[in-house]
């Protein structure tokens, strides 16, 4: 990786744990910040600088610091006012090579929307849900989390937008000393309240029941048996077969529902699973 | 007014029939006047049509017959209605559907669910996907296709052109997309970057709309300690836990013409999916699971068969019990609840608890020794055997011969 000239922007906000309500690192933006750690201790001529828009007194900021960043800048905004202007004139002067963020904020709207925003702002690339990243010149071979405990990979070109997924490598622990000795340097931003949040109605989050799907047709014996999924046998019964032929026949039931591939037998009694798939192509 | 009193001798002379020396009756006697209830018999020798050796039935024929009083009861072929058609709908609701497994999944179907529930009796549902015959009984009334240049993996910026020009030739009221980071959820933020729009994240809660108010929807926010309620906007994601997919009425699913769109090179390449340890993976993220019950005494063999077969081993209660299986790997009610395509029990007899766990799993196959166990009338394919027997034969037959 040519280190040198190598920008990296990390956009830091501020969580807020989900039982106390405490102000807190945010988990996701704090290993975003861990990637951005090691790829500078990777390459000292690293440029890494950690943007935070926000209140400046506000002490969580500090273990940020703590893991390891010696300057954290921030843009002073009031807790109401939408940070995306202020933070994407910020990330511009910059003109970074490559911008981490978490995947999604924690204590706001949380709807993971501003590197997107920034992304298109400055014309970057934009990879979500990383976990892990390889710079190699002008390109970056970057790993991805996808639903169901799966991984792929992603070649991408540089200047580049990444957000870090929960699946990526834990944030170091919090030095009290670094914490201590870090700079928070204060930036005057401009900003407008955010008239979304004042269109808002807000209640306590309560956890509802799981939700019961609404059905058309059948008894209440009938929905009853559907919700614990003991409906009547439609499906196939071996009695007593030889083992091997039960084993065949359990192999064959698998590769026709798309589970495994068996060799001898490509039979695929699904259709649905021969059509392209929009996420990957197997390796 | 008092019923016309039967006088039984009347009706058994009238029944006789002549001839013989002992006495014969016959099952057709005309209705009585009073005699309301359907006659089957009756109704069965009128559409009897004349003349062919082999009986036959016409029940459209004779109508006159029909309309006697005997005959009033009878039912009128069921009228089977079309699909539900909408032609000119108060509005459209988009649904970009990921289908990442190919066909329509779980995830497809509670979008299109959702999508129903905004559109209500007046509006329309159209699904941007690919075509899948399923489409019309999930409850969409137009489909369109991605175009061709879409359909590869990377062209993430082709597809989101794609949605963005549909959107403007459509104009939906609402665009619903899932919440799967990687791939709908990235491209509703896309789509909310691209067209300056905020985004409603992951939405849990709904309310339609009604003549007074429009919809509002409700998400969790805060950090996960308040729910924000708003009027729903544009572009909205839908939390994958908060809705279940409801039955859906027949629709047409007619497809319309797909956008025409300028091919953008795309930017993201080589996508490449790379091996996991199904063992390492938690029980709600796999897709495979192989599980041991009181009915597995080799443990050995079981673990020989999870791993040829690349599943992730899990137990009922009594197996994490007696130490078999550590306790995260129970399945149930006071386990873990599994959403994974496919579940291969062995030696499970099915108790209610552990039937409540694998409620949301598609794919269930059943080893057991008790034909009668509530896990056989769960499975689409049962065999009944000793687990012991079948594990090594499977573990060596997946061997040879899986890729």
């Amino acid at each position: 990786m040519s280190a040198a000239g190598f920008r990296i922007v990390v956009l830091l906000s501020l969580g807020r744990h989900p039982v106390s309500g405490r102000a807190r690192r945010n988990p996701l933006d704090a290993r975003a910040l861990e990637i951005g750690l090691r790829l500078k201790a990777a390459a000292p001529g690293v440029d890494l600088q950690a943007l935070h828009a926000g209140d400046p007194t506000e002490p969580a900021l500090r273990d940020y610091l703590g893991q390891g960043l010696d300057k954290l800048t921030v843009l002073d905004l009031p807790a109401d006012h939408d940070p995306v202007q202020a933070l994407m004139a910020a990330v511009i002067a910059r003109q970074p090579d490559l911008v981490l963020a978490g995947l999604r904020a924690e204590g706001s709207e949380d709807s993971g929307l501003l590197p997107y925003c920034l992304a298109e702002a400055l014309g970057h690339a934009l990879v979500p849900a990383v976990t892990a990243l390889d710079i190699d010149g002008a390109s970056a071979t970057i790993t991805q989390a996808l639903p169901r405990g799966r991984r792929r990979t992603v070649q991408v070109d540089l200047p580049l937008t990444v957000t870090v997924a929960e699946a990526a490598p834990a944030p170091a622990s919090i030095a009290f000393a670094r914490a201590r000795k870090g700079r928070i340097e204060i930036m005057a931003a401009a900003g407008q309240p955010d008239p979304l949040l004042a269109a808002l109605d807000r209640r306590p989050w309560r956890q509802r029941p799981r939700p019961m799907p609404v059905r058309k047709k059948g008894s209440a014996v009938d929905r009853l048996r559907e919700m614990t999924g003991a409906t009547e046998a439609q499906g196939r019964v071996l009695i007593d077969p030889d083992p091997r032929e039960a084993a065949k026949a359990i192999l064959d039931q698998l590769s026709a529902i798309g589970t495994i591939r068996v060799s001898q037998e490509p039979r695929r009694e699904k259709a649905g699973d021969d059509r392209p798939s929009l996420l990957e192509k197997d390796p | 007014m008092s019923r016309p009193r039967r006088d039984p001798r009347t009706e058994r002379a009238a029944r006789l029939l002549p001839g013989g020396t002992r006495p014969r009756l016959t099952l057709k006697a005309a209705p009585l006047d009073h005699f309301r209830r359907r006659d089957p018999r009756e109704l069965r020798l009128r559409a009897r049509v004349p003349g062919t050796a082999r009986p036959r039935f016409d029940w459209t024929r004779d109508v006159q017959a029909l309309a006697s009083p005997a005959a009033a009861a009878v039912p009128v072929a069921s009228f089977v209605p079309g699909p539900i058609r909408i032609e000119e709908p108060a509005f459209w609701v988009l649904a970009v559907l990921d289908q990442t497994a190919g066909g329509l999944d779980e995830t497809d179907r509670r979008l299109l669910s959702v999508a129903r529930r905004f559109a209500g009796s007046t509006g329309g549902v159209v699904a941007l996907c690919n075509p899948d015959p399923e489409l019309a009984t999930a409850g969409a009334d137009r489909v369109v296709r991605w175009p061709e240049a879409a359909m590869e993996p990377v062209a993430l910026e082709t597809r989101m052109a794609a949605a963005s020009v549909l959107i403007q030739a459509l104009q939906p009221r609402h665009v619903l997309l899932s919440d799967d980071p990687v791939a709908g959820g990235d491209m509703a933020r896309r789509l909310a970057a691209r067209m300056g729009e905020r985004l409603a994240a992951d939405i849990a809660s709904l309310t339609a709309a009604n003549d007074s108010q429009p919809a509002r929807v409700g998400r969790k926010a805060a950090g996960g300690r308040e729910e924000w309620l708003q009027v729903a906007p544009l572009l909205m994601t839908v939390a994958a836990d908060a809705f279940a997919v409801d039955e859906q009425d027949l629709r047409e699913a007619r497809m319309i013409e797909p956008p025409a769109i300028d091919v953008v090179v795309p930017r993201l390449r080589d996508f490449r999916l790379l091996p996991v340890d199904p063992e390492h993976l938690p029980l709600d993220e796999t897709d495979f699971i192989v599980s041991a019950g009181n009915g597995v005494t080799d443990f050995a063999a079981f673990a020989d068969v999870a791993a040829a077969l690349g599943a992730t081993r899990a137990g009922s209660r009594v197996v994490c019990d007696a130490g078999h299986l550590p306790r995260e790997k129970q399945v149930g009610a006071s386990g873990t609840v599994v959403t994974a395509r496919c579940y291969l029990a062995f030696g499970i007899a099915g108790a209610p608890q552990h039937l409540q766990g694998i409620t949301g799993v598609r794919h269930v196959i059943a080893v057991n020794t008790d034909l009668h166990a509530e896990m056989v009338k769960r499975a689409d394919l049962s065999i009944i055997a000793d687990a012991q027997r079948v594990m090594p034969a499977l573990a060596q037959l997946a061997r040879e011969r899986m890729e």
